[in-house]
Parts: structure tokens; C-alpha cells; sequence
């Protein structure tokens, strides 16, 4: 996975018309520099480059290539199509990872970003250069509380929470939930409940959960579960609605068009 | 007397089953009317969310569709409800593609929506359409010196929807005041409890709680109160769990601001489902003459 980058390049004026052929020989020597054109303006020429893996150490190559004077970066773009941010950006929200500004407002905002794989920008990041297991298969999605600080505060109007949730369908659908977070598997069962019943369950959810995932963390939960039982909180037998055939006829026809079946 | 549909949510059968005896009992007072919507669905909230877009959009949709019949604004109590059905709407206008593939979804179904349902948290509806003059003009028993600390929570006023500031909200603070009692300061007044966390990632949560609390003992605060079921939850059935794990000693009574409001319109205890709480308010309302019994 490389980008493919365009940088403005001055010569040193010096040099003369003889001087700036051999800098065009020296650039073209450089394995990276696809092609190099005469430019207008501040700058005398813009180069475009195949950078495998960091930008750096191939402008420090141009720059070492004697005869140029300073370079900018101009444009960075991927060098093969980005098949995955195609996925992310065909869901509703998922769009917006096309304007962010990389400015990193969200994860200064995250109250869990310190236990995420990647930060809120990181995750964006990632999803601009591709690399699909990486974000899919991170926990960051799972500890996202959908407190929507991040989104409010961005000053780009990317929105964050949803391209979480997004990402968790994402990872859902193709298996590659983190096994170092449990979220998934609770909005899992969560939705198992609503399927079944038409409506939430707690009591149910919270007993097939720790049974599935771990049992001692049930015995540790056990004296709270009791408090809400006696206070007439928690009700042992889950409620059904009567037009449980109809939301299994939506939810048959939605997987239908979303290619699940 | 005002007329709007009520979309409960799950929370009002189960562990906020306070907030919606409370809501009953403010109701006539208020002058208002909240008329069930008959055979309302789970809105599929943050975890249907995260696992199927459109399977979630669908079966929120399917309230808005028996809302739409009704012909009156969708109220909701719950934050998470009022978030995700908005979501909803806002995301058939927002995606034409979406909006046709959910259209034809629904008709398989026998339901049609054409989008023109308006959906509302209650706290929003009481604050506005009711207003603060005639809450005022309901107390018999002013909450004279007693330290509210309001709590907001996230989905009640983020992504912003227009009701409140998305991170100094007031209208609660005004609320309390209306009541003759005290809103403390509260920082953390919109910070995140964690929310369904606290079953997956409970030490994460936790730690959100605490800090919660925290900010509100050093205000002074002697209860809290919160429009949002599953904050009162966390902030009220955790504490126990939140003082053993940070050998913290709080004790802090968290109260929907529906109860506050009954507790002021003089109405009793148990009507209000002020013995629901796992966290005895007891103590703070005994100047107030209407504690639990």
C-alpha cells in the first residue's frame, strides 16, 4: 500500500540552463520520481512520485539530489483504488471520513480514547490508506460510549459516533470483531432479544451475556442485579409485542436487500 | 390539555420504571396528554446500530409509521429513543437511496411513511410547550435550599438537535431553580456515564461514573437528577459497585427530573416512584415532608 505524491520543486537559480538539466538527470535517476514537469509560479517544476511507505526519506532523497533549492508537498493521493473507503463511505455517515481535516479534535474530545487500538483521527487514517483489517479488526468501535463529543466538536462535521457504529456493522458482517472487547457480542445479543421480542430485555441480555463471556464477572454484577430485582427494576420475563410477525417480515426483507440472504 | 403520542421505550417497563410513574403522575398537572403509541417497537438504539444499518433504520422506522397515522408529535422520555428515531428521520431525508430502499422494505410489511413526523424528548416538550411560568405556578412545595446537581447526560443534547447547548445545557439548571430549589454547578454536567458499556466494558464505565460523582459531591450537589433512563441507571445502581472498586463512600440520590417535579407539585412518594431508587432519596427530600414510605 503506497501513495502516490506530488511535490513543487525550486531549483537553485545559480545553477543556469545547464545546471537544470543535469537536476532533471539527478531526479529522474531517483527510482521513486514517475515523472517530472515544468511548473509556473514560485516553483520550477512538479514531480510526481510513487512513495512506498513514508514521505520523508524520499524528499530527503530529492533534496540530496543536488541542484534543488526547497520542495513542497503539493498532493497526496492513493496510488491503487481504495476499495474499502468505498465501503465505509457507501454507508450513511460513513461519507464524511472524505473531508476530515486530520486535525485530531476528536480524540483530544474521546473520554475512552486512551483504551482504543487507534484513536477517532487514527481510525480515519487508516481508513484513507486502506488498510481494512487493521480498522475493522481494532477494538476502537467497541469502547465508544456514542457520547458524541467528538462529532459536535469537529470542525469539519465529520461524523465520528456514526462512522463508529458504521465500522462495527462493517466488522459484524465479515467476522473480524476484536477479540479484545466484548461490545459486539452485547449489541449482538441485544438485537437477538429485539428479533425475537420486538423489545429490550435487560435481564435476559445481561444473563446470556455473562454466561457466554464470563461467568465470575456475572457473581461480581450479582449484588447490584439483586438491589434493582427487589426494587421491582429488572423483570425476570421479557415483554413481546404483538406485531412480532411483521418486524420479522422488515427485518427478512432488509437482509434480503442488504445481500445477507 | 396538550395531545401527543408517547413512545415509552423498553427502560420505562424495567429499571426506570420510576420515570414513567412519575411522568404519569406530572402529567395532569401539566396539563398534558402523552397517549401511547399502541404496539411500539424497540427503536433498536446504539447497539441495533452497530451491528445492522439498514436492518436498524427499518425497525426504527416502523414507529414512525404508527406514529404518522396519529397525526401528533412522537414524545419520547428516553434519550437513547429520542437520538435514534431522530436519526432515523433525519437519515431518509438525508439519503434519497436510503430512503427508497426503506420505503419499499416497510410496504413488504404493509406500512408506508412519508416522513413527517416530529419526534420529541419529554424534558424538551415540558420545558417549551408547557414553559417554566406554569411549572412555577403548580408548587405547593417549594424545594427551598435543597442543592440539585442536573445532570444531562449525552443523547439528550448531542449530536445537537436544537434543544440545549451540546456541552453547557441550562435548561435543566432553569428547571430546578423553577422549583425554588438550587442547581450546584456541575463541570460534567453533558459528560459520557458510559451508557451500555457498563455490561461489556464495565471497569471502562466505572471509571466514567466515578468521575461523575465526583464532580457533583464537590458541588455540594445532595441529589442529581437526569431526563435520560439508562444515566440514572449507571449513576444510581452502579454507585455501589463505583465505591468498592475506588473505596469511594458516595451516596448521592439520583432522581429523574420528573420526580424532582412531582416532589414539588406536592404529590406522594410513592406515586412518583421515589422508592425505586436504589440509592435512597430519602434523606434529602425528608425537609420536603414526602419521603418514601
Amino acid at each position: 500500500m503506497g501513495t502516490k505524491v506530488y511535490f513543487m520543486i525550486k531549483t537553485a537559480e545559480e545553477a543556469g540552463q545547464e545546471g537544470y538539466e543535469q537536476v532533471l538527470k539527478a531526479l529522474e535517476a531517483i527510482p521513486e520520481v514517475e515523472s517530472i514537469e515544468p511548473a509556473s509560479g514560485d516553483y520550477d517544476l512538479v514531480a510526481r512520485v510513487d512513495v512506498p511507505k513514508r514521505v520523508v526519506p524520499v524528499a530527503n532523497k530529492i533534496l540530496e539530489s543536488g541542484g534543488v533549492k526547497r520542495l513542497e508537498v503539493i498532493r497526496v493521493e492513493p496510488l491503487e483504488p481504495n476499495p474499502f473507503m468505498e465501503e465505509v463511505c457507501s454507508i450513511p455517515g460513513g461519507e464524511s471520513v472524505l473531508w476530515c481535516a486530520q486535525c485530531g479534535m476528536c480524540s483530544a474530545s474521546c473520554p475512552n480514547v486512551a483504551q482504543m487500538d487507534y484513536s477517532p483521527r487514527k481510525i480515519i487514517a487508516l481508513i484513507r490508506a486502506g488498510n481494512r483489517n487493521q480498522v475493522l479488526g481494532s477494538n476502537s468501535m467497541g469502547v465508544c460510549a456514542s457520547c458524541y463529543l467528538c462529532t459536535v466538536r469537529c470542525p469539519r462535521e465529520v461524523k465520528i459516533t456514526e462512522l463508529m457504529h458504521a465500522l462495527e456493522c462493517l466488522a459484524t458482517r465479515h467476522e473480524l470483531t476484536s477479540a479484545k472487547t466484548a461490545t459486539p457480542m452485547m449489541h449482538r445479543f441485544f438485537v437477538d432479544i429485539i428479533k425475537r421480542n420486538g423489545r429490550a430485555h435487560e435481564f435476559g441480555l445481561m444473563l446470556r451475556f455473562y454466561l457466554r463471556t464470563n461467568p465470575f464477572a456475572a457473581i461480581k454484577m450479582l449484588p447490584m442485579a439483586l438491589k434493582l430485582l427487589l426494587h421491582g427494576r429488572m423483570p425476570l420475563r421479557a415483554r413481546r409485542i404483538k406485531g412480532t410477525e411483521q418486524l420479522k417480515v422488515i427485518i427478512h426483507e432488509a437482509q434480503i436487500m442488504g445481500g445477507a440472504i | 390539555m396538550k395531545y401527543y403520542s408517547y413512545f415509552p421505550g423498553c427502560s420505562l417497563d424495567a429499571t426506570a420504571v420510576a420515570y414513567g410513574l412519575s411522568i404519569k403522575a406530572i402529567c395532569d398537572p401539566l396539563g398534558m396528554e402523552l397517549i401511547e403509541l399502541e404496539d411500539w417497537n424497540c427503536c433498536g438504539s446504539t447497539p441495533y446500530g452497530s451491528t445492522d444499518e439498514l436492518e436498524a433504520v427499518c425497525i426504527a422506522t416502523r414507529n414512525l409509521a404508527l406514529a404518522e397515522k396519529k397525526g401528533l408529535d412522537l414524545v419520547t422520555p428516553c434519550s437513547s429513543c429520542y437520538l435514534t428515531l431522530n436519526k432515523a428521520n433525519s437519515n431518509l431525508k438525508l439519503y434519497p437511496d436510503l430512503k427508497d430502499r426503506v420505503e419499499w422494505i416497510l410496504a413488504a410489511a404493509g406500512l408506508e411513511y412519508r416522513g413527517t413526523v416530529r419526534v420529541r424528548h419529554l424534558a424538551e416538550v415540558i420545558l417549551n410547550d408547557i414553559g417554566l411560568e406554569a411549572i412555577k405556578s403548580k408548587v405547593v412545595n417549594r424545594l427551598d435550599g435543597l442543592k440539585v446537581a442536573p445532570y444531562y447526560g449525552c443523547q439528550l443534547v448531542r449530536p445537537a438537535l436544537g434543544f440545549d447547548a451540546p456541552e453547557n445545557p441550562q435548561s435543566l439548571d432553569r428547571l430546578i431553580a423553577s422549583l425554588g430549589a438550587e442547581p450546584t454547578p456541575f463541570p460534567l454536567k453533558s459528560r459520557c456515564c458510559g451508557g451500555s458499556l457498563i455490561i461489556s466494558e464495565p471497569d471502562l464505565a466505572l471509571g466514567l461514573i466515578r468521575q461523575l460523582l465526583e464532580s457533583a459531591a464537590a458541588n455540594g450537589a445532595e441529589c442529581i437528577i437526569t431526563p435520560c433512563p439508562l444515566c440514572q441507571t449507571n449513576l444510581d445502581a452502579f454507585q455501589g459497585m463505583v465505591n468498592a472498586k475506588f473505596k469511594t463512600r458516595f451516596e448521592i440520590p439520583i432522581l429523574f427530573f420528573t420526580q424532582l417535579m412531582g416532589v414539588a407539585f406536592g404529590i406522594n412518594a410513592k406515586a412518583l416512584g421515589l422508592n425505586k431508587g436504589v440509592i435512597s432519596a430519602k434523606k434529602a427530600l425528608a425537609p420536603f415532608q414526602v419521603a418514601a414510605k
